[in-house]
């Protein structure tokens, strides 16, 4: 698929995506402020009641700003929850359409997918501007215009990454009735072993070979930790080459599961 | 009343024998379900260690509090929350109408038709934790504190289920039920954390005014704490006016709605 192609099916999906003004704000405001709340309040009690004023590295005031970037970037990595049209594609028949489109379907939703992020990176946006404002983290964090940059890079491999993730799973529709909650399962497990949940440092020694070289710190921990200048370059590259590793994987899984679907496809839904 | 308990046996009748006809979706959400809980256990287990106590409970007493969430969450998934779900389609697309003509109350028939049979067997596997989890705990716990427990959890699902369609009925004026409803939904993690972590306003307001925070975390303190009747007293009077709260808003809601044209 050309780039100017790709740019056009993501301008159609942001407008699309941006026409549900009322959705927009109610969930920005309140489903943000919501999520965020029970952070803040978890980051309160556990130095409160442990009694120390660092727990691996972190301050309290930190932690806090840890929960921020990583619910705002877990906001762009996750995009909405457009895994579902795949499958539903595949029940309802529609696949057949995009299958006599000039392009490759993947890369066509993968534009949809990147479009329908429009109002999710301004959410993001919005709320790390005020952020800057309320939030007083300590010397020990070092957010730079380069640490801003690696961040971005980041979390653009991250949201390659998840959508590849996903993918295979809504493929699996091409023989299976219902498949949403395969992506759930995926949602929960990438949260808690991806660092949207607690910052994997806070993970057991024994579980944090495992954890680096699992796919999931790359969505949520890795851009983080980058955007707050936790990591040293190497660690930054080392992250991001096993990021691309697994992407690379996922899309070969992908691409076997997708051959194998598309035989059995009948074009009149399921 | 006999006649609702008929009713309800035959959507208990028609959801097992629809829940069977997609297999592997059964045995998916039971996985999915089941991923939360490890999920959520994993969580505090790492959040003991770095600290003693966490909402002023030790470890064993957080599994009690677990026990409550997972057994409150497999009970709302089993019993109403599809249902939840398809509501605020079924007026949109005014299909509603076919709840409404029925000669049932239309709160209990939209609430209960479906029931989730394959949730169902993730309400067994909490019942199951909910056992071991009393049974190892490492003081005896009386058999009256425990009942109350278990009572104040099936009253906590009622006061979720409450909670739940505040945000649900206004699709009778909005049309459009996505956006308060994921704000429900991320208020509702609100519940899945002990009440004692929040502070300050907010405090107040899971108490007394969203009362999310009594869903799980009141059980577990009357199972703890010397005098629970206080906590007991709080819980029925929050689920008597939040529900009736829900029935005077779903009342106001039905004169709004027009059908296919809502």
């Amino acid at each position: 698929m050309n780039a100017r192609l790709f740019l056009h099916i993501a301008s159609v999906e942001a407008r699309k995506r941006m026409s549900y003004r009322i959705d927009f704000w109610i969930n920005t405001l309140f489903g943000f402020l919501a999520e965020f709340g029970v952070h803040f309040f978890l980051a309160l009690a556990l130095f409160a009641e442990s009694g120390s004023t660092q727990i691996r590295g972190f301050a309290q005031p930190d932690l806090v700003v840890y929960f921020v970037t990583v619910l705002l970037i877990q906001k762009i990595v996750m995009g909405p929850d457009f895994g579902g049209h795949v499958s539903e594609d595949i029940y309802e028949g529609g696949l057949t359409r995009y299958l006599l489109f000039p392009s490759s379907y993947t890369p066509f939703k993968y534009a949809q997918h990147m479009g329908a992020l429009v109002p999710l990176i301004l959410q993001a946006v919005l709320f790390g501007v005020l952020a800057i404002f309320v939030l007083e983290p300590t010397q020990a964090l070092r957010v730079t215009p380069w640490t801003i940059a690696g961040a971005i890079v980041c979390v653009l491999v991250a949201n390659l990454l998840y959508f590849m993730m996903r993918l295979p799973l809504q493929l699996i529709a091409f023989w299976q009735d219902n498949v949403w909650s395969l992506s759930v399962m995926l949602r929960f497990a990438s949260r808690l072993l991806g660092g949207a949940m607690l910052p994997l440092i806070f993970f057991p020694a024994w579980s944090q070979d495992a954890l680096r070289i699992l796919p999931f710190r790359a969505l949520y921990d890795l851009p983080t930790q980058t955007f707050l200048g936790q990591l040293t370059l190497t660690e930054w590259l080392t992250g991001l080459a096993t990021a691309l590793v697994w992407c690379a994987a996922f899309t070969l899984i992908a691409r076997a599961v997708w051959k194998r679907g598309d035989r059995k496809y009948t074009g009149v839904g399921i | 009343m006999w006649r609702y308990a008929r009713l309800y046996g035959y959507f208990l009748r028609f959801s097992f024998s629809k829940a069977m006809e997609f297999r592997f979706d059964f045995f998916f959400r039971i996985g999915m379900d089941c991923a939360w809980y490890v999920i959520q256990f994993a969580l505090f287990e790492v959040l003991y260690l770095h600290t003693p106590l966490f909402g002023g409970w030790d470890p064993a007493q957080m599994r009690v509090f677990l026990a409550a969430i997972f057994l409150s969450d497999a009970l709302q998934m089993t019993v109403y929350a599809n249902n939840m779900w398809w509501f605020p389609f079924l007026v949109n697309k005014g299909d509603l109408d076919y709840y409404l003509v029925r000669p049932v109350s239309s709160l209990f028939f939209l609430s209960l038709r479906d029931f989730a049979a394959n949730s169902f067997v993730n309400l067994l596997i909490t019942i199951g934790f909910m056992v071991w989890v009393l049974a190892t705990y490492p003081d005896p716990l009386g058999a009256g504190r425990i009942l109350l427990y278990v009572a104040l959890v099936l009253l906590g699902v009622f006061l979720y289920y409450a909670i739940q369609l505040w945000f649900l009925i206004p699709v009778f004026w909005t049309h459009e039920g996505q956006g308060l409803r994921q704000v429900f939904f991320s208020i509702g993690s609100y519940s899945q954390k002990p009440d004692a972590i929040y502070r300050g306003w907010i405090r107040r307001i899971l108490l007394y005014v969203l009362p999310l925070a009594l869903i799980a975390s009141f059980p577990t303190r009357a199972m703890f704490e010397p005098d629970p009747w206080r906590l007991v007293l709080h819980m029925v009077v929050a689920s008597a006016v939040c529900f009736g709260l829900s029935v005077a808003f779903w009342r106001r809601g039905l004169r709004s709605y027009a059908s296919a044209s809502s």
